[in-house]
């Protein structure tokens, strides 16, 4: 009841006109640097930061929680029109929707990733809504050894993302883990794989590794299947609105994506590109259409969208409640509120109640906004597509170049990017499969530095990770899991063994009675 | 040809006086190079110069977020640049103090490739340990460590509080567990979630957490106590001759003109006086001293000589 006067206030704060002006800029802003490839939120948050000092508190952060999620919204459309996550998050969202615009279905899987976008960002706003006190309360009792389990959980369930040859899909899962162990290593500060190189020392950014391999890596092998454009003349411009059965199809995955988005956006150190990639992963398991997923699902574009503008919502629980910052963009914006003297913790909810319904509230109306904005954006995005490569490619290449260089203000990363794309060129030419290395780069860094925490903290004894509840319970779920996914595997095998026993008999037969 | 005589002439008119305006030294935009990226301590105190210098003194400033490497990116960028007062580093510790005895490699000199111009301040971290433990005292907190022994966390391998941590290793003769993050945030989060027994933090940014009963102080590596928190006290009044401070300041490329680091050194003491400014910088429990140019190069090489054994100690034993 509290929870409904303080959102009831909250609306008001939110639809006074100027909180209203600046959640419409917010959000224009944020799709307009999404669709950039590479300039992410944080770059965005912190090209408008300065021009939020002169604003008061509430709408400033309004203005730029609407960049924050309108940017997530906005890295999905290059995503699906060029190959090019234009936020960090929305490289899972390259998976199927890509392959969707190379069908011509360019159009059906924008819609679909604005609706599951929608879908994803109200649910993250009611759980915010409802949740925030007692999800601040869960994400507290969340040690090394619970984050340790709960990625283990993730990368179990990753495992089966993989199309196809499994002794690729391992290779690129274990190269993901490997090109996460380059850098500074946290837990004792010894170089590994830096080659002696400072720009090395921090580890390769996700930025670059995405860029490279999917952006830069399609832009050769595009260059080199046509010069004069492969798809442009398959595009049904007209044709954007899901069939009744595609909409049946993206609901229950709109819904589980949302409900795996809320839960990571609000562990302070996971995120929306974690988010993102475990509810693919989780979705690819239990969708009745798996097989189809990586070769242009819309369920595939809709889960991570989900998921990531949930979490983008529901990141804002540790972030304002806790003062703990889940993401870099996040710490921009507990600076922004210092700047304010403004000091994001558990009192913010008591003494700043107002910004904070009031961020909720705005939550609804930018995400409605962005919906309203977007659809009838749609079939002008598609047109993007009809320009001619040769037009298109040195503007993509300038685009991620910048973007590149944004992040560090270094030039050594744009020539990291380009390293990387030749290697997403060569991984293209021998069919091995980027998601299982992204998802390995994504998880595994974090998953070492969690399990050498927890085994520092208990002084080397390792059933803290049984005995711990939270994490008990989650080492069963991946326990139950892998024995499924084994008891699984087996079966289909021994139903393959059957079939070709069955087959060589028949065979045997028919040359028997031929003989 | 007479004409570009002319435009020279009249350039080198209208430059002088513009350069001799008091408070402003360059009529291009400077540009303030920080080692971190948007939106921390570092950045939000480059912003307040930036906007200051160009409110005040009419000197256009813009902030050059750089981040890298434990800010030696930053430095060996700047150190290359033209030493005409338009490129300066908001230096700290880390590549200054830390990085040359840290890393062999360094491709910069902290001494010889640049001119430190002007300290800023400095904010002190101190030993924080959980309320519950019924550890208030120093002395508590030694027996503690010698019989279970304590975990404490710390921003990173390396870092200040990493630093400080095995100073007080080395001078209280106690081996505390140290648990290295990113960051002092998720230490603080896994303090509050009751796994880790201790940390070092800035004081300043646990003002919060303290008047809530969430961590309890111990003691602080400033050399005074601190005004905003004069209950808290240092390790030298404990008997302990630990101090560590977080320090940040003003200093561009080797070979400066002196008029213009005098200039540079004599506008950032008058911005630091300003109410603002000062209440600001408290925030964030940055302390001013005004220092000059030259105390200030000493200083810096002073950190880095009293601070080697323990950086030394710091990453042979992780």
């Amino acid at each position: 009841m509290e929870n409904l006067i303080g959102f009831g206030n909250g609306l008001l704060v939110a639809l006074q006109p100027e909180n209203l002006l600046y959640c419409f800029v917010g959000v224009f802003l944020g799709t307009f640097i999404g669709v950039l490839p590479g300039i992410g939120s944080m770059a965005a948050i912190s090209m408008i930061l300065p021009l939020t000092f002169y604003l008061e508190p509430t709408s400033a952060l309004v203005m730029i929680a609407g960049v924050y999620y309108g940017a997530e919204y906005g890295g999905s459309i290059a995503s699906i029109l060029m190959n090019i996550p234009g936020t960090p998050s929305s490289s899972i969202t390259c998976i199927d929707g890509y392959p969707m615009a190379r069908d011509g279905r360019a159009g059906i899987a924008l819609f679909g990733s604005a609706i599951a976008s929608f879908g994803g960002g109200i649910i993250g706003m009611i759980v915010m809504a409802i949740l925030a006190p007692g999800l601040a309360e869960l994400a507290l009792n969340f040690g090394p050894t619970e984050y340790f389990a709960v990625i283990l959980l993730g990368l179990v369930a990753a495992s089966a993302v993989s199309n196809g040859n499994p002794i690729k899909g391992i290779t690129m899962v274990v190269a993901g883990l490997m090109l996460g162990t380059v850098g500074v290593d946290i837990t004792t500060g010894a170089e590994r794989f830096t080659m002696g190189i400072p720009e090395m020392r921090d580890g390769v950014h996700l930025v670059i590794v995405a860029m490279g391999l999917f952006g830069v890596g399609e832009l050769i092998v595009s260059i080199r299947a046509n010069a004069k454009g492969a798809f442009q003349n398959e595009i049904d411009y007209k044709k954007f609105y899901p069939s009744r059965a595609q909409w049946r199809a993206m609901f229950a995955p709109i819904l589980r994506g949302s409900g795996i988005g809320s839960f990571f956006g609000a562990l302070p150190g996971t995120g929306q590109t974690v988010a993102s990639a475990v509810a693919y992963a989780v979705e690819k398991k239990v969708s009745p259409n798996r097989e189809s997923f990586g070769k242009g699902a819309i369920e595939g574009v809709a889960v991570p969208e989900a998921a990531n503008n949930s979490a983008t919502q529901t990141a804002f629980i540790p972030t304002l409640t806790l003062g703990v910052p889940g993401s870099a963009s996040m710490a921009l914006v507990i600076g922004a509120l210092m700047m304010y003297g403004i000091v994001p913790g558990p009192r913010l909810l008591v003494e700043h109640s107002n910004l904070f319904w009031g961020l909720v509230a705005s939550f609804l109306i930018g995400n409605i906004l962005l919906l309203i904005l977007n659809i009838p954006l749609i079939g002008l995005w598609v047109r993007l597509l009809k320009i001619p490569y040769r037009y298109m490619y040195p503007t993509i290449i300038v685009l991620i170049c910048i973007g590149v260089y944004s992040l560090n203000n270094n030039v050594f990363d744009v020539w990291l990017t380009l390293a990387f794309g030749w290697a997403g060129y060569l991984m293209r030419l021998f069919r091995f499969e980027p998601a299982p290395f992204l998802i390995g780069f994504v998880l595994g860094p974090m998953m070492e530095e969690q399990l050498r925490r927890a085994m520092l903290l208990s002084r080397g004894d390792a059933t803290v990770f049984l005995t711990r509840p939270i994490s008990g319970i989650l080492i069963a779920i991946t326990v139950i899991l892998l024995a499924y996914a084994i008891a699984s595997a087996l079966r289909a095998r021994r139903r393959a063994r059957n079939v070709a026993a069955a087959l060589s008999e028949t065979e045997a037969l028919s040359t028997s009675k031929k003989g | 040809m007479k004409h570009f005589l002319a435009m020279s002439a009249a350039a080198l008119v209208f430059a002088a006086p513009a350069v001799a305006d008091p408070g402003k030294w360059s009529d291009e935009p400077v540009r303030i190079v920080v080692t971190f990226p948007p939106g921390g301590t570092s950045d939000l105190i480059a912003r307040v110069l930036a906007q200051y210098f160009e409110s005040e003194y009419g000197q256009k400033a813009v902030v050059d977020n750089r981040p890298g490497a434990g800010g030696t990116v930053a430095a060996d960028f700047v150190a290359e640049q033209t030493p005409d007062g338009t490129t300066l580093i908001l230096g700290n510790n880390a590549p200054f103090t830390i990085a040359p005895t840290q890393f062999e490699d360094l491709p910069y000199d902290p001494m010889g490739d640049f001119t430190h111009i002007a300290y800023l301040g400095a904010s002190t971290p101190a030993l924080f340990v959980q309320p519950s433990s019924g550890i208030t005292t120093i002395d508590e907190y030694i027996t503690q460590a010698k019989g279970d022994g304590i975990t404490y966390g710390s921003s990173g391998v390396g870092s200040i509080t990493h630093i400080l941590g095995k100073a007080v290793d080395i001078e209280l003769g106690i081996e505390q567990i140290h648990v290295p993050y990113q960051g002092s945030a998720p230490a603080i989060q896994d303090f509050r979630a009751g796994v880790l027994e201790a940390y070092y933090d800035m004081v300043a940014l646990n003002g919060d957490l303290i008047t809530e009963g969430e961590t309890q102080p111990i003691a602080l590596a400033a050399p005074e106590r601190s005004a905003a928190f004069p209950d808290i006290p240092t390790f030298r009044e404990l008997g302990h001759d630990i101090v560590i401070e977080n320090w940040t300041g003003l200093s561009g490329p080797a070979g400066m003109d002196p008029e213009m680091v005098k200039t540079i050194n004599d506008t950032v003491a008058e911005i630091m006086q300003l109410e603002p400014v000062i209440e600001r910088l408290a925030q964030f429990g940055v302390e001013h001293t005004p220092m000059s140019a030259e105390d200030f190069t000493t200083f810096v090489e002073g950190t880095i000589t009293t601070w080697e054994p323990l950086i030394k100690a710091a990453n042979v034993n992780g």
